[in-house]
């Protein structure tokens, strides 16, 4: 049974898109649906192209590099899962690909964790917009894993930027 | 400008809110949503001066947390020709006004009583009871697996990246829970009536950083109610109508669900709701006494301002913090304390006072409120009617992509 953080997680089986994101992630790749006409990416998982309402796409292999766009840190955990991880950031990741698309303001944006090196949440005083982060993987079972982000040795293209304490 | 479509103004002034009613805020109702439910409807026919053959319409929305409209009609002997119950929290009243000024339009019913009903402490809380065992499904494994849980946790990224684009502080933000909190110092219902200062604000522990304790809203338990009809029948009844001038209703951003791969995520639905309701009403921001906009947090006030064109995009902490939003002030919002102070209902009490300011009876601490007799002195204890209203405002929220808008004036 797959599970994250001591919490079951129920994959319904008619979701079969959401399997194969999984799956691929089990295998270390961060993959994206691709729409078999346009050849743009999209995320979340979506049954169809939001530029182009295709139904078909393929799942593409992407770098699973990219920079923290936004973010904030949880003091007050609600989520079981999360009583003991407080204070934990929530990072907003902005993905190398297909940036500025469909509009300068638009871009693959994925809700993540940031994670140091053992798996714990990163001290929340290094997170800040514009730092540079690469994917890693969260083992689920069941051959699945869930993507999570943590900081890279990437020189960032803008100056950090943190929350003023 | 693009007005959104055909819609200038073909129903502006033709619907009313002829009728108001509410249960108190408290964190301990002791009743079922049914009870709250029926008590807003049956105070809103009263303050209508309504019988129930004369209500043939019901709405109500909710998130599984409420009682039909069934239910809340049966037990107030009211026959329905038109009902509906639909899911939704905030941003919904606007949005279900409306759909009552559609249901009347084509001649389903004639007069429509909308009520919100909940427990919003004792059975259904924001961020969950922590009563059901959790799992992970569905979307939750886009947003709720990373710890991304409750409200405040799903909008914070887009407060920060706003501090990030424009320099909005905290201490700006903050002053809009201190505006509210002096409007709710004048209001005997609001849960939380005293007054707080920025200071207070910003030493309330940290809830999900941006946000501090007293940036997010009071959770409560609450029935509100409204009723529309049509201008002709509103002529009829016992209150000075609030006629509608424009409403947009849960407009979204161009992703309404997953928001954020779609920017800026610091400009939140209102961007596309304000061409809308504007062009139906006919107004420019000049002519607005006063706004409603939504308070689940300080930022979610300063951000629909800001959206709908109240100050330049970026501005919006500017804006808060000029004195401009407060009792006294050029355009005062919320002047019931919102959900900040006031209590939680989703927006529906939001709409309440509004209607109040603009028959100028808004039920504060001064002896004759009733006849429109104001102080206009808002020192603690005292008044909250803004002198001389004419037209209203409100900005619902439901979150960063979707929004709702509501123009009225006095007749």
């Amino acid at each position: 049974m797959a599970e994250y953080l001591g919490v079951k997680v129920d994959i319904a089986s008619n979701d079969r898109a959401r399997h194969e994101f999984l799956e691929a992630a089990g295998e270390g790749r961060l993959t994206l649906q691709k729409c078999v006409e346009c050849q743009k990416l999209r995320y979340p998982i979506m049954t169809a192209c939001p530029f182009c309402m295709s139904a078909d796409s393929n799942w593409e292999e992407v770098s699973g590099k990219g920079t923290i766009y936004s973010y904030e840190l949880v003091m007050h955990p609600i989520h079981p899962a999360y009583r003991e991880r407080a204070p934990y950031p929530i990072v907003l990741v902005e993905l190398d690909e297909q940036r500025e698309y469909p509009t300068l303001d638009d871009g693959l944006r994925l809700v993540s964790s940031l994670v140091d090196g053992s798996g714990n949440p990163e001290d929340i005083e290094k997170v800040a917009i514009n730092a540079r982060v690469e994917v890693e993987f969260a083992d689920l079972g069941d051959g699945l894993a869930l993507p999570r982000f943590r900081l890279s040795d990437d020189v960032p293209e803008h100056e950090l930027w943190r929350l003023p304490s | 400008m693009n007005r959104g479509g055909d819609v200038a103004g073909r129903l502006k002034d033709k619907y009313a809110i002829v009728g108001i009613g509410q249960t108190e805020f408290s964190k301990d109702s002791g009743r079922t949503t049914r009870a709250l439910g029926v008590e807003a409807v049956r105070m809103a026919m009263v303050d209508a001066g309504l019988r129930a053959d004369e209500v043939d319409g019901m709405l109500s929305y909710s998130g599984n947390d409420s009682t039909d409209s069934p239910t809340i009609s049966s037990d107030l002997g009211i026959r329905l020709n038109f009902y509906m119950d639909v899911n939704g929290g905030g941003s919904s009243t606007e949005a279900l006004i409306g759909l009552a000024m559609g249901a009347i339009e084509v001649g389903m019913c004639n007069t429509v009583a909308i009520f919100r009903a909940m427990n919003g402490y004792t059975e259904a809380r924001i961020g969950g009871t922590g009563r059901q065992t959790p799992v992970f499904r569905g979307a939750s494994l886009d947003q709720g697996i990373y710890g991304m849980n409750s409200a405040g946790q799903s909008f914070a990224p887009s407060f920060l990246r706003h501090m990030y684009e424009y320099g909005t502080t905290s201490e700006q933000v903050a002053h809009v829970k201190v505006a509210h909190s002096k409007h709710a110092s004048n209001n005997p219902k609001a849960y939380y009536p005293a007054r707080v200062t920025v200071e207070d604000v910003l030493n309330s522990r940290w809830i999900t950083k941006p946000l501090h304790l007293l940036d997010c809203c009071v959770e409560t338990d609450n029935g509100s109610a409204l009723i529309v009809t049509s201008i002709e029948r509103a002529r009829d009844l016992k209150q000075m109508p609030a006629v509608i001038m424009g409403v947009a209703g849960r407009v979204s951003k161009p992703q309404a669900g997953y928001h954020w791969t779609r920017g800026p995520i610091s400009r939140v639905a209102g961007h596309y709701a304000a061409p809308i309701v504007f062009g139906q009403a006919g107004i420019e921001h000049a002519d607005v006494d006063v706004t409603g906009s939504y308070d689940a947090f300080t930022f979610t006030t300063t951000l629909q301002l800001e959206a709908y064109g109240y100050c330049a995009e970026g501005e919006g902490g500017d804006y808060v913090s000029s004195g401009i939003i407060e009792l006294g002030g050029a355009r005062p919002n919320n002047t019931s304390g919102g959900h900040l102070c006031e209590g939680y209902t989703h927006g529906i009490a939001l709409v309440a006072e509004n209607v109040r300011q603009l028959r100028h009876q808004a039920d504060d601490y001064c002896p004759n409120w009733q006849n429109g007799e104001h102080t206009y002195d808002y020192s603690a204890g005292g008044c909250r009617q803004v002198k001389g209203v004419e037209i209203t405002h409100n900005l619902g929220w439901a979150s960063p992509p979707t929004g709702s808008s509501l123009i009225m004036r006095r007749p």
